[in-house]
């Protein structure tokens, strides 16, 4: 538990109608990537505010920092409401002022404005996890292997697994937790579960139907191992 | 009954996931409709505006027809439109137009590569096509 419990959730509102909802995303996207991976997670609004538990359990279990494009501050009010107050609130309209007025809402021709916009914002994200690092995790950087990775916009974290296919490594977004959902519904190890496996991963990641082969080695050795580790899940 | 090619109003609604390339390409999609294919006929809403209840929002949904883009399973573009009593002409799922570029990489939740974009312009002609159609009213 002590990977959860170092991060800080980061909860960027839609703002598909405005600029600065644009800029909201692109600055957690930094956040997540480049400045401050190890600390930080994503947790999707529409569906933490539609009732995803597993989003608002985090957002309660864990500090958080909303961003909001606007004063009508969706992220923040909506993340209260569910999961206790938030660590802290930031407003990309207040933290741009004019700056804003620059900004597009497709990415598609995004130039120097919105890019500067983005990384200003990012700064002050960045900013916050420093202090709530400080305060309420020890400032402790994780280095766990998956503690880098982005939570997913599907209710959990979307870290990666690794599967080596024709000797190239290949890495599959949420491997660990299609494991785990395997394992909960009584999946046993072993050649037998293949193709469900396969199956299940293929909603996620492309597979070319003449690496299925590969495919499914990959994924019944790397089950059985994940299964070894954690056996006692998959036995109850 | 005006000219039948003429696209009619409609809001185009995309999830925004922020964890994945499918919520970017969601929300690219949704541009490039109201800003280059059906600008002045187009137009979004901010799905946590709605999610939260503002009546103004809802208010948009009922009244015109309501196309949306989801990027995962979990369909909440759709799902929430729905719960707010809007007018669903259609649900689109972008994972759909990514199954059709097989092998393709489309970038990231942060960027999106030609593939990327490539797929936002099918799924934003889908859209556009949508439009079009009589039940889009």
């Amino acid at each position: 538990m002590t990977d959860a419990f170092s991060k800080v959730g980061i909860i960027s509102c839609s703002g598909e109608e405005i600029p600065e909802g644009t800029v909201a995303r692109q600055a957690v996207r930094r956040v997540l990537e480049a400045l401050r991976p190890q600390q930080t997670v994503t947790l999707c609004l529409p569906l933490f505010l539609a009732g995803e538990e597993g989003e608002r359990r985090f957002a309660r279990e864990h500090p958080t920092i909303t961003v909001d494009g606007c004063s009508k501050l969706c992220a923040k009010r909506g993340t209260e409401k569910y999961s206790g107050q938030v660590s802290a609130s930031l407003v990309v309209s207040d933290i741009l002022g004019d700056r804003a007025r620059g900004c597009r809402r497709s990415t598609r021709s995004e130039d120097k404005a919105d890019e500067e916009a983005a990384w200003l914002v990012a700064e002050r994200i960045a900013s916050e996890v420093d202090a709530l690092a400080g305060s309420e995790v020890g400032g402790e950087p994780n280095d766990s292997p998956a503690a880098g990775a982005a939570r997913c916009a599907c209710g959990g974290p979307s870290r990666e697994g690794e599967l080596r296919i024709k000797g190239k490594s290949v890495a599959i977004a949420g491997l660990p937790l299609i494991f785990q959902h395997l394992q909960k519904k009584g999946l046993a190890p072993g050649e037998d579960c293949g193709d469900v496996l396969l199956k299940t991963v293929r909603v996620y990641h492309f597979i070319d139907a003449h690496e299925e082969a590969d495919y499914r080695s990959a994924l019944v050795a790397a089950y059985q191992t994940h299964c070894q580790q954690q056996p006692q899940s998959w036995k109850a | 009954m005006g000219n039948s090619d003429q696209p009619r109003a409609v809001l185009v609604i995309p999830c925004s996931g922020v964890g994945k390339v499918h919520g970017l390409i969601s929300r690219e999609a949704v541009y490039r409709v109201t800003d280059d294919l059906l600008p002045g006929r187009a137009d979004t809403v901010c799905l946590a505006l709605l999610v939260t209840g503002d009546a103004e929002t809802r208010r948009k949904v009922q009244e015109t027809p309501c196309v949306t883009l989801d990027g995962c399973p979990k369909l909440c573009a759709l799902k929430n439109v729905e719960l707010s009593g809007g007018k669903i002409a259609e649900g689109i799922r972008v994972y759909d137009a990514m199954k059709r570029h097989r092998g393709a990489t489309f970038g990231t939740a942060t960027e999106l590569s030609p593939e990327g974009w490539a797929v936002v312009d099918e799924l934003a002609a889908e859209v556009a096509q949508i439009a079009k159609r009589p039940d889009t009213v």
